[in-house]
């Protein structure tokens, strides 16, 4: 009986490592188009950038008054979008919801490369990049700015031991299985796994220093979208002025990185043939995630308005009726029920949970978080304290300029990109854990 | 024939507007003024200011000013000096200067003038001043303080005359300008009385510079005299290193909850790199 | 020997402004100086601000052109002094020669001031009016408090300058800014005259992608002058001086600024944040000029 199931363990694992190993081996064209486009929106991004270091800010739309724009409210996204990293291989995974092992590898990918970016467009929105070694000469540490420049540095070196602890059995079984790699991939893994090889000491290593940092990744993950939302909160502006923003905005971040992740598996699952690993029932257990993250979001948003709509102090008032009813009211509706409540509205259906309604959900999510920040971070600068006036009248508006959308894109590809390259190198499944969970014991004891 | 008159008429009306206009434009008015001054050291000079009508009179830089000594009977040049940035040419009037003539009654007669140029009228001026001084005292008695100036004139035969019915404003010297708290006229005696107000603030020792002046009279131009006391209430002195939310250095709360935050953190990462490389290094037992 | 005399005199004015160093430690400017009469020699005779007259050797002379202090210097504030502003609202007929002269003194195109003129309506049962509006240098200043790099800074003297050569074009503290006085450089100034070094106290010459906004003019506070705003003014709404001495002028009277802000019940705008301004309003009562809406073609 013990042999039987060592043998069907043998079997399953053997049949786990060939699948979630595949896609590191040379692959098809398609992968290289996907690349191909992702570099020339990247281009394009970079030929906008020479031009806005050329000629300045001047580029943009952004103006006094209007002084942030979509680089702002795009950070903030790529921000958010990085928190699901710890979503998956913290909360998740220590509130023991096994369910979710096989989205941790992803789910870590894609907070490395949100945070890459998200650091890189904050470069982008400084009006001297060339002066950046003056926030090490001069930082001062009371402002909110270096708050979260430091706070990004750690999330993103907390991140990335993260992704290795969990990769180095998965990097050993590449060193062994994978021997007609390329030859760099191979020196790659040889080095990278760290001799790996499962002996109980090393595991015992190996679970002490997971879990240390599963448990120090929530609060580094929420203090970084907390301090982010304090670039805002720190200010008198209209629908910054609230103390609502930390919770507000990392509730929020939690939603868009449970609609990215569900985004993430339906394309991988598609492109990489890995169906038996990303099952329908796993984008159903995401889709009761969602709505359950949904909620809470909703829960604050109504918070987040509800007091300023029902007071309408003066500029604070002006600014909810711009919103509810002025020009951002058709982005505000669509981006509320679009992105909120049409989703919680779809998931809580069985049908809603499969995975191509759920797909086009977790699209609306990410379109209508992308919109929100825009509309977090926008109209309030429009509701300035003193009338704007002695000014010219496209001071009023803000429409991103052709630079601002290219470098936008560019940000959203840069982070494809990172997310490509890294599950052409890495298993994108982690490869022990699945085998370890789902084969029963661990794998050193049967011998 | 009417009509021809009147064209006639009509051009040299033009004629003579044009030429007007072009003699306008060459030529520019210039104005001189011209004031007498005693400072607080008893130093007396002589400012005159020179501006041209532009749209409105601005200062003229770099002009020559003559200024003279005028009698009756003569005309001494004392001095010629250019104008500064702001059109102003100070002439100092030295008591052993010879060349200052006496007029009868201790009257001094002064004239400026300025030549002109190919696009600036010439303009002269004159003033006739007579020499006077103010005296500052100062008493306290219990908690009210007062000032006492007396105003002298000289006479012809340098005798000592007091000035009756001038005016006499008081001030106390301010940032960028005097700030005034008294103005009284003075008696047969030639002297004032004023007290002090009691909330003016001083330095950080409470020290204020009183300024006591006859302000651009008729007869005696400007005198000013002036003295300092404590008696204004102190200030505190700024402090000068601060540390909080709006200053270079953080406050030292901050600085702590940062240092202890963050080498929490970073001391983790640090032995987790650690235990990478043991894990590393406990190989080989296989 | 007179000419000698009168080649040196015009080389002395020619060249604006000396200082005395050694002979006159502690006064700076000059108002004129009188060598044709009686001096000959090396000896030049000098009036300094305070209205004392000096002789000091040529040779001590320094040509100063008011050279701004540097950045380090610009950092600590004139000892002893704290600026204020008060603006009389009912004074106030939307003349825009403060924007004027300001924008002539640092250079400025008209499309960006530093001194916006708001037409302002508190309610719809008063009567519109015009206040002008610059930095409020308040003393517990948001702005300073957000600046990552502490390019913008605030001094002893209660001035909040921005050093534009440190600045990283953030733009935090414009967000920060609840009274928008805060202008940016978003493509490259318009190229400015200036012959001397760069100095916070003169915020010129501008730097592409940095902030910059009303500064007082220190520059000319060094010199014991009010800023241009002041004397610009033709209806002396503008005030401006020391809080400590409790004096301020607007070019023509000099007042005690608490008596002023006492009996015309001055106010500042949204004393609720918190944020101190120094620039006080007097109501827009009794108004010296009803009030007349903007002409055609000023931008509003
Ligand atoms: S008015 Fe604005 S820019 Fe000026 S000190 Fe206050 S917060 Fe700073
Ligand atoms: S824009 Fe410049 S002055 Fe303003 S906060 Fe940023 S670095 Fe400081």
């Amino acid at each position: 009986m013990v042999k039987e199931k060592l043998f069907l363990n043998d079997q399953f694992n053997q049949k786990v490592e060939k699948d979630l190993l595949a896609h590191l081996l040379p692959h098809k064209k398609v992968g290289n188009i996907f690349i191909f486009i992702l570099l020339a929106i990247i281009l394009v991004g970079i030929y906008a950038y020479y031009r806005q270091l050329r000629y300045g800010l001047i580029v943009t739309s952004m103006r006094d008054y209007t002084s942030w724009g979509v680089y702002i409210s795009n950070f903030v996204f790529l921000v958010a979008i990085s928190l699901v990293g710890s979503l998956f291989s913290s909360i998740l995974k220590l509130s023991k919801a096994t369910w979710s092992t096989p989205l941790t590898r992803i789910s870590e990918i894609i907070a490395i490369a949100a945070i890459i970016c998200a650091s890189v467009i904050i470069i982008v929105d400084m009006g001297r990049p060339d002066r950046f070694i003056n926030v090490l000469i001069h930082g001062r540490i009371q402002s909110p700015i270096i708050w979260d420049v430091i706070i990004i540095t750690t999330y993103l070196t907390i991140s990335v031991l993260l992704l290795y602890i969990s990769l180095i059995p998965d990097l050993a079984i590449c060193r062994d299985k994978l021997t007609d790699a390329p030859r760099w991939k191979k020196w790659f893994y040889k080095v990278f796994s760290i001799n790996w090889h499962g002996t109980p000491e090393q595991n015992n290593i190996l679970h002490k220093v997971s879990f240390m940092l599963s448990v120090m990744v929530i609060p580094v993950a929420f203090a970084i979208h907390t301090v982010t939302s304090w670039l805002f909160s720190t200010t008198w502006r209209p629908g910054w002025d609230s103390t609502n923003l930390g919770p507000y905005f990392v509730s929020g971040a939690l939603m868009a990185g449970a609609a990215v992740i569900i985004g993430a598996m339906y394309f991988i699952r598609n492109a990489l043939n890995l169906k038996d690993y990303l099952t329908d029932k796993l984008f159903d257990h995401m889709g009761k995630l969602l709505v359950l993250l949904s909620l809470v979001y909703l829960y604050f948003n109504i918070n987040e308005y509800l007091g300023p709509a029902f007071k309408m102090v003066g500029v604070e008032g002006e600014h909810i009726i711009e919103l509810f009813f002025g020009k951002y009211a058709s982005m505000y509706w669509l981006v509320q029920v679009f992105g909120l409540v049409l989703p919680i509205v779809v998931l809580v259906f069985a049908w809603g949970r499969k995975p191509l309604p759920m797909l086009i959900i977790s699209i609306l999510v990410l379109l209508g978080a992308w919109f929100k920040r825009f509309l977090i971070v926008i109209p309030s600068l429009q509701h300035p304290y003193l009338p704007i006036q002695d000014v010219d009248e496209s001071y009023r508006h803000y429409i991103p300029s052709w630079e601002e959308w290219a470098i936008t894109f560019a940000s959203f590809a840069g982070c494809l990109l990172i997310i490509t390259f890294l599950v052409k190198l890495l298993p994108v499944i982690p490869i022990w854990e699945t085998k370890k969970e789902e084969g029963g014991e661990p794998k050193q004891l049967e011998v | 024939m009417k009509s021809v008159i009147k064209h006639i008429l009509i051009i040299s009306l033009v004629a003579t507007i044009t030429t007007d206009n072009i003699f306008a434009q060459k030529k520019k008015t210039a104005r001189v003024q011209v004031g007498y001054f005693k400072n607080y050291d008893k130093a007396e000079h002589l400012v005159a200011t020179l501006i041209v009508k532009e749209k409105r009179y601005v200062p003229l830089s770099n002009g020559v000013i003559h200024f003279y000594s005028v009698s009756d009977t003569s005309r001494v040049l004392l001095s010629k000096i250019h104008t500064d940035n702001d059109g102003k040419a100070v002439f100092i009037i030295n008591d052993d200067n010879p060349k200052i003539i006496k007029g009868p009654s201790g009257v001094f007669t002064f004239e400026v003038e300025y030549e002109g140029n190919s696009s600036v009228n010439a303009a002269k001026r004159k003033i006739a001043i007579k020499r006077g001084d103010l005296e500052v005292s100062f008493f306290q008695k219990d908690s009210t303080k007062s000032i006492e100036v007396s105003a002298t004139e000289i006479g012809l035969n340098d005798q000592i005359i007091p000035i009756e019915g001038v005016n006499i404003l008081l001030y106390v010297q301010g940032t960028f300008s005097l700030l005034n708290f008294g103005k009284e006229k003075t008696d047969e005696n030639g002297i004032i009385h004023i007290d002090f107000p009691t909330d003016m603030p001083g330095d950080t020792t409470g020290v204020l510079t009183i300024v006591a002046k006859i302000d651009d009279n008729k007869t005696f131009g400007t005198i000013e005299s002036r003295g300092e006391m404590n008696w204004g209430i102190p200030i505190e002195p700024v402090k000068e290193k601060q540390r909080g939310l709006g200053d270079t250095d953080a406050p030292l709360w901050m600085v702590y909850t940062l240092i202890i935050l963050l080498s929490a953190v970073w001391f983790h990462y640090l032995y987790v790199i650690f235990l990478i490389v043991k894990i590393k290094l406990v190989n080989g037992s296989i | 020997m007179k000419n000698k005399a009168a080649d040196h005199r015009r080389k002395f004015l020619k060249s604006s402004i000396y200082a005395g160093v050694s002979a006159i430690a502690g006064t700076s400017l000059i108002q004129g100086c009188n060598t044709g009469a009686s001096n000959a020699g090396e000896k030049v005779k000098l009036l300094t601000t305070d209205g004392t007259l000096v002789e000091v050797n040529q040779s001590n002379l320094t040509k100063m052109s008011h050279q701004p202090v540097s950045p380090d210097e610009a950092r600590k504030g004139i000892p002893g002094r704290h600026f204020v502003m008060v603006v009389d609202l009912s004074r106030c007929r939307n003349a825009r020669k403060c924007i004027k002269a300001c924008d002539h003194h640092h250079q400025l195109t008209p499309d960006r001031p530093f001194i916006k003129v708001l037409r302002m309506q508190d309610n719809k049962a008063s009567s519109p009016y015009w206040m002008p509006k610059k930095c409020f240098h308040c003393d517990n200043p948001p702005c300073v408090k957000v600046c990552p790099v502490g390019a913008t800074y605030k001094r002893s003297d209660a001035l909040v300058l921005i050093d534009n050569k440190r600045c990283i074009g953030c733009r935090f503290c414009m967000a920060a800014c609840p009274y928008s006085a805060r202008v940016f450089n978003w493509g490259k100034p318009k190229p400015q005259k200036t012959d001397h070094s760069y100095s916070p106290e003169t915020s010129v010459p501008s730097q592409i992608g940095t902030v910059e906004k009303c500064d007082f003019c220190p520059d000319m506070l060094r010199q014991d002058k009010v800023p241009h705003c002041i004397t610009a003014c033709p209806n002396g709404a503008l005030y401006f001086g020391d809080q400590i001495a409790d004096s301020v002028t607007n070019g023509s009277e000099t007042v005690r600024l608490s008596t002023l802000l006492r009996d015309k019940a001055a106010y500042r705008y949204h004393e609720e944040l918190g944020t101190e301004p120094n620039v006080y309003y007097l109501p827009p009562s009794d108004r010296l000029f009803p009030f007349k809406e903007a002409p055609e073609g000023q931008p509003s």
